[in-house]
């Protein structure tokens, strides 16, 4: 089998829009499912602190109440106490959704004796 | 008189007697290649291990690389059915699962604009398979020329091997050799095609890649690729095994195996038998000479596509990405990542290229592989 130049520069021609479109598709592959991934994921960490949100309403339904340093809070959850310092209740509620994600741990699972913010 | 018959006979069954000035030169060759393995360690897991595998099958008489005599019970020689590991694909795909093993793809499926930085350093393979076939090459050698500029030995051997055994041993010499010269290659054309504001840009921090993204890739990109060039399934599939055996988690020892024991035996098999594939009556040719020169110039283009590309992201980017990943586009993993990293840092200290290049590295990998399976879709 011989072929000649004209054919030649046109298969190479060919050849590499193949290698640039199939390269092209990926990305484009590659970014709708890093995309839909990241939703669930949003969604399934969301879901996770709506519920953690929930099991603090139950347990510590006044959190003025629940401390009386305003920089410390005692959290009571289903297994034990918590105590947050210099942290919200909702951004707690979020590390430990975000921790329990991560480690692929249910929440139910998981105890968390404290929760401090670094000060910078 | 008996002494001097026994002497005799002795030297007529020794290779000595046999030896060709041919075969003297390909021991030449084999000395040369061990001395460049062992004391300027250029890929050396792959270097010695050819270069001991030409020396063996240049020695008269040792019949390493003989077949089975037709009709006899008598066995051929040991690399001859070592060998049947080439011939078929089996070492170069099982060479792909331990990469897959051994890669991180994270930074790929961050920034997956890597990917047409992958695509452009393919431009060596078509530009030197048209100079080959300028040159008289048939096109199925010029492909297999060609693949040298995917700077991926296993995939240069898994092509060649289908579409111009004969060339196996200097595409396979050369493609490794110009590997481990990436570092001398890749600078000046980086520094010839780059300003010194390009070179200096930091790129911003990737973002982190989930679990779940890492697990899903190797998946989603066995199926489209497959699907689309079901010829390159052989390096596609093993490729994203090994990668889904390492993010998976959950074959620890699989993933072990694949990117140390199993990767290193193959590495051996695949070594001697290819350099023993290197003959005197079949290396010693005008044609080796071409091949080693297609194959710089192959390395060449690529470099050059994958910087111009690089150049294109920069502009189109506003400035934010540096121009230098677009050379770590050759596969050649992760060697050519490095070079982008030093000629960053060189240009500014402070740059960090090394995680950005890495995307259009292993990029890169999927660009060669892809392009073999045009071409073996084409010639085979």
């Amino acid at each position: 089998m011989s072929i000649s130049m004209l054919d030649g520069l046109l298969i190479a021609v060919f050849s590499m829009t193949v290698v640039f479109s199939v390269l092209c598709i990926l990305y484009l592959v590659i970014t709708a499912l890093s995309k839909t991934l990241n939703k669930v994921g949003m969604a399934s960490a969301s879901n996770a602190v709506k519920q953690a949100d929930k099991q603090t309403e139950v347990t510590a339904p006044a959190p003025a109440a629940a401390a009386t340093d305003k920089d410390i809070n005692t959290v009571s959850i289903s297994t034990g106490e918590l105590k947050l310092i210099n942290v919200d209740e909702k951004t707690a509620a979020l590390i430990m959704a975000i921790v329990s994600h991560e480690s692929q741990i249910p929440l139910s699972e998981l105890c968390f004796k404290s929760i401090r913010a670094l000060e910078e | 008189m008996m002494f001097v018959d026994a002497l005799q006979t002795i030297w007529r069954n020794s290779g000595f007697s046999a030896i060709t000035w041919q075969q003297c030169v390909m021991i030449g060759i084999a000395f040369v290649l061990i001395y460049l393995a062992i004391v300027k360690k250029f890929e050396p897991l792959l270097l010695l291990t050819i270069a001991f595998g030409v020396l063996l099958a240049n020695l008269p008489l040792a019949g390493l690389m003989n077949e089975p005599p037709a009709g006899s019970d008598e066995p051929g020689g040991l690399l001859y059915y070592l060998y049947l590991g080439v011939k078929k694909g089996i070492y170069p795909s099982l060479i792909f699962l331990g990469i897959g093993a051994m890669t991180d793809f994270g930074p790929l499926i961050a920034r997956p604009s890597g990917l047409f930085l992958g695509a452009a350093a393919q431009l060596g393979i078509f530009s030197a398979f048209l100079i080959a076939l300028a040159l008289g090459f048939t096109p199925q050698e010029a492909a297999s020329i060609g693949i040298i500029g995917g700077a991926d030995g296993p995939t240069a051997i898994f092509l060649t091997t289908r579409l111009a055994p004969e060339l196996l041993p200097a595409i396979a010499i050369a493609a490794y050799s110009y590997m481990a010269l990436i570092p001398m290659i890749q600078p000046p054309l980086m520094r010839l095609l780059t300003t010194k504001k390009e070179r200096e840009v930091k790129m911003e921090q990737l973002r982190e890649v989930t679990k779940l993204e890492r697990i899903c890739f190797p998946i989603a990109v066995t199926v489209f690729c497959i699907l689309l060039l079901p010829s390159v399934a052989p390096l596609i599939g093993m490729l994203m095994l090994g990668n889904l055996f390492r993010e998976s988690g959950v074959v620890e020892r699989l993933s072990e195996t694949a990117q140390n024991a199993l990767i290193n035996i193959v590495t051996i098999f695949l070594g001697v038998t290819v350099g023993a594939t290197a003959r005197a009556d079949r290396f010693l040719s005008p044609d080796t000479l071409k091949i080693i020169a297609l194959g710089l110039i192959a390395f060449a283009f690529s470099t050059v596509g994958g910087l111009l590309f690089g150049k294109i992201m920069y502009w189109l980017s506003g400035g934010k990405i540096n121009p230098l990943i677009g050379s770590a586009g050759v596969s050649a993993v992760p060697m050519a990542a490095r070079v982008s990293q030093i000629e960053g840092q060189k240009a500014n200290p402070s740059n960090y290229l090394l995680m950005h290049a890495m995307g259009p590295n292993v990029a890169g990998v999927i660009g060669s592989a892809v392009a073999a399976g045009i071409l073996l879709a084409l010639f085979g």
